[in-house]
């Protein structure tokens, strides 16, 4: 067993005496170091016998504990020792720089064991001023004069007994709160201190093991009333992320993204994180070889990033669909859905869609284009003329509202404009019930 | 060539040095056109990886596919990720594209329509690592942001493609290839490709590309050939009852033998 003790030593006579983080989020950093963490009197007692090789040794680690120190403007003191209880020991010596003694625990005084500290006056009456002099008294008598605890508390001190302490655990849900400095006006003045929850949400997914898929940030709103109209208690922003993800850079640009978008219905003064869904952590697996080392971000960061700022509608790719008439024949999701049909179905429908179909055209319309007549020709940039065709398409016939509303009756030609080359036309065949006889001729595509 | 110092100077500094009237050679990699005759004037041999390419077009949808068809595919199959089309004027074809090798699920359609927003999302496309290539439409785009979008190419080693209007051709641009596509006047089944920047010298004659890819061509002449049976069957029937048989084969070896001209009067007929 190995321990360390720190303690954050604070002048409170100093009048603009720097805030300590709350014991909690000291807690949560030491976390980040060790899974044995615990408070203990005054100290944040970290127990790194099995972690002391992952930081480079005792040495090492206590340097990164001090280069990291969680509260710069405050000195951060820390002392080392083979159980609790010593480590706790030469920490008090420290912070009152006297030299620490030879042998160590017998050596250290009596003043820094807290066990002792109810009964300094009468041992140092008894003559005892270490703790090797106590622990040289009988056994039975020490106990019946003074109680269980003091003894219990010298053998925990050698060894002799096992240490039991309240380890500090993480939440199953991270949340916390934060008071703002000052009051937010608009939304991206809360992405300062979003960016302190963000970073103690970091340490909660590496301790717990976690990628974080969904969160929400809560703002309070500091008035109940603006303008005449009654507020929520709360408004909030939600981020998700299609994979998890413990890189908080690429969930603070969304966030941040989300925020430019939002306005405060009034000044902000309380900020909440919580997370809303979270996934286990599987690491990453890199190859050897360079060139599958591509650096850059993922896809789904690209995804996510450009539709959060444009707009899922905007980004968007496409799934082929089984149907005969073109403008259906594929369908454009936002990118950020998942396809959720079943893998047959899409198997099915990747089949369909590999089906070679030359007389398609590279470039369709998004809305057929009725053409203009001269006489029985139809026109788009001078008279066309009909090269391919007809391909006859009758399909939609079953369909309601939703599928075209009427059934689709099409003879298609590839023609030639003078002026823009090969284009798609279609001619809407007459039926006696669905069209109103004369003949409708249509632009839906480019061959370019 | 000629000078004696220039050539041991050459040899001692090995490659490194590049004769300005002869084809640059790629310092980096390149990507097969697919289109031989294309090939054969490029530096390289291909589309440059890791730089930009401009194509300069009259409409914004055209030549397109033809063009970056080939290239867009192998890089897919390549490197499996989407290719994103930023901007793209109409809605691409997915059957047509999966016909002709780039599959359905590899397309991505930025739909914006504001330059700056078409940019940004450029420039975050090429950063990312699992894309295969970019195709921008970027008609409004200045020197400074097509440096931008240049740099960010090299550095990602992405195919870059910015497709601009004709008038673009006279301003100054960081591209590395400058191609304006055109239609041939005189054929309308080829397209004119004049090189107007590369590594090398300047190009005397435009480079010429079947502007229809191989089935479309074989379901053109199929069905001019049928329409000249067609026609042929409805005026030699009037004629077969006067006529000898052999005349009307004389007929029809007079109307294989006929240029395009002749057939393309036809259709028109038809």
């Amino acid at each position: 067993m190995h321990w360390i003790a720190l303690q954050w030593s604070l002048d409170a006579d100093m009048p603009d005496a720097p805030a300590l983080p709350t014991p909690e989020s000291l807690g949560w950093w030491a976390l980040q170091y060790t899974p044995h963490v615990a408070w203990q009197d005054e100290a944040l007692m970290l127990e790194v016998s099995a972690c002391e090789r992952l930081w480079g040794g005792r040495l090492q680690l206590m340097r990164q504990l001090l280069a990291a120190n969680p509260a710069p403007d405050v000195r951060m003191l820390g002392a080392q020792g083979a159980t609790s209880l010593i480590a706790l020991a030469r920490l008090r010596l420290f912070e009152r720089d006297e030299n620490r003694p030879q042998d160590i625990p017998a050596g250290l005084p009596l003043d820094t064991l807290s066990a002792a500290r109810d009964h300094l006056d009468l041992l140092a009456r008894l003559g005892c001023r270490t703790w090797g002099d106590v622990a040289a008294l009988p056994r039975g008598g020490l106990t019946r004069r003074f109680g269980t605890g003091l003894r219990e508390a010298l053998d925990a001190a050698w060894g002799l007994r096992p240490e039991s302490h309240a380890w500090l655990t993480l939440p199953d849900v991270f949340e916390q709160k934060l008071e703002l400095p000052a009051l937010a006006e608009t939304a991206p003045e809360l992405m300062w201190s979003a960016n302190r929850l963000l970073s103690a949400l970091q340490i909660w997914l590496r301790a717990r093991q976690r990628g974080a898929c969904a969160l929400e940030l809560q703002w309070t709103l500091d008035l109940k009333r603006f303008n005449g109209v009654n507020l929520p208690p709360h408004q909030q922003v939600t981020v998700r992320t299609a994979e998890p993800t413990q890189d908080m850079a690429h969930l603070r640009r969304l966030l941040s993204e989300k925020l430019a978008l939002t306005t405060l219905a009034a000044p902000a003064s309380w900020l909440r994180l919580r997370t809303l869904e979270t996934d286990a952590w599987a690491g990453a697996s890199t190859s050897f070889l360079p060139e599958d080392n591509r650096k850059g971000d993922r896809l789904h960061e690209m995804v996510e990033r450009l539709s959060v700022r444009l707009g899922a509608q905007q980004v968007v790719v496409p799934s082929a669909q089984a149907d005969h008439r073109p403008e259906r024949k594929q369908a454009w999701r936002p990118a950020l859905q998942k396809e959720n049909a079943p893998a047959k179905a899409r198997k099915d429908e990747k089949t369909a869609a590999s089906q070679p179909d030359a007389i398609y055209p590279p470039w369709l319309l998004p809305e057929p284009l009725l053409l203009e007549m001269d006489g029985e020709r139809p026109c788009y940039r001078g008279p066309l003329s009909r090269l391919i065709g007809p391909q006859r398409v009758e399909a939609g016939w079953w369909g309601d509202k939703e599928d075209g509303g009427q059934p689709a009756m099409r003879d298609y030609y590839v023609a030639e404009s003078p002026e823009a080359g090969l284009v798609w036309i279609f001619r809407e065949r007459p039926s006696a019930r669905f069209s109103s006889g004369e003949v409708r001729w249509y632009l839906q595509g480019f061959y370019a | 060539m000629g000078l004696p110092f220039l050539d041991s100077f050459s040899a001692a500094a090995g490659r490194g040095v590049w004769h300005a009237d002869e084809l640059g050679l790629a310092d980096a990699q390149v990507a097969a056109t697919g289109h031989a005759a294309l090939d054969a004037q490029l530096p390289g041999g291909g589309w440059p990886v890791g730089a930009m390419t401009e194509l300069l077009q009259t409409a914004p949808e055209a030549h397109v596919w033809r063009l970056l068809l080939p290239a867009l595919a192998q890089a897919v199959q390549a490197r499996g990720g989407p290719v994103v089309l930023v901007g793209a004027p109409y809605e691409p074809c997915g059957p047509s594209l999966a016909a002709q090798g780039l599959p359905v699920e590899a397309l991505m359609w930025v739909r914006s329509e504001a330059p700056a927003a078409r940019l940004w999302a450029c420039e975050q496309a090429l950063r990312c690592a699992d894309i295969a290539a970019v195709v921008a439409w970027l008609p409004q785009a200045r020197v400074g942001e097509l440096r931008r979008l240049q740099l960010a190419a090299a550095q990602h080693e992405v195919l870059l493609f910015v497709c601009r209007p004709e008038s673009a051709a006279l301003s100054a641009s960081p591209a590395r290839l400058r191609i304006r596509a055109g239609r041939c006047e005189s054929d309308a089944s080829q397209i004119e490709l004049h090189i107007l920047k590369r590594r090398g010298p300047p190009l005397a004659a435009p480079v010429m590309l079947p502007a229809r890819n191989e089935r479309m061509a074989a379901l053109l002449a199929a069905a001019r050939l049928r329409r000249k049976l067609r026609l042929q069957q409805s005026g030699t029937v009037p004629a077969g009852e006067t006529a000898a048989p052999s005349a009307t084969v004389v007929r029809i070896d007079a109307w294989k033998g006929g240029g395009p001209d002749a057939l393309d009067r036809l259709a028109v007929v038809a």
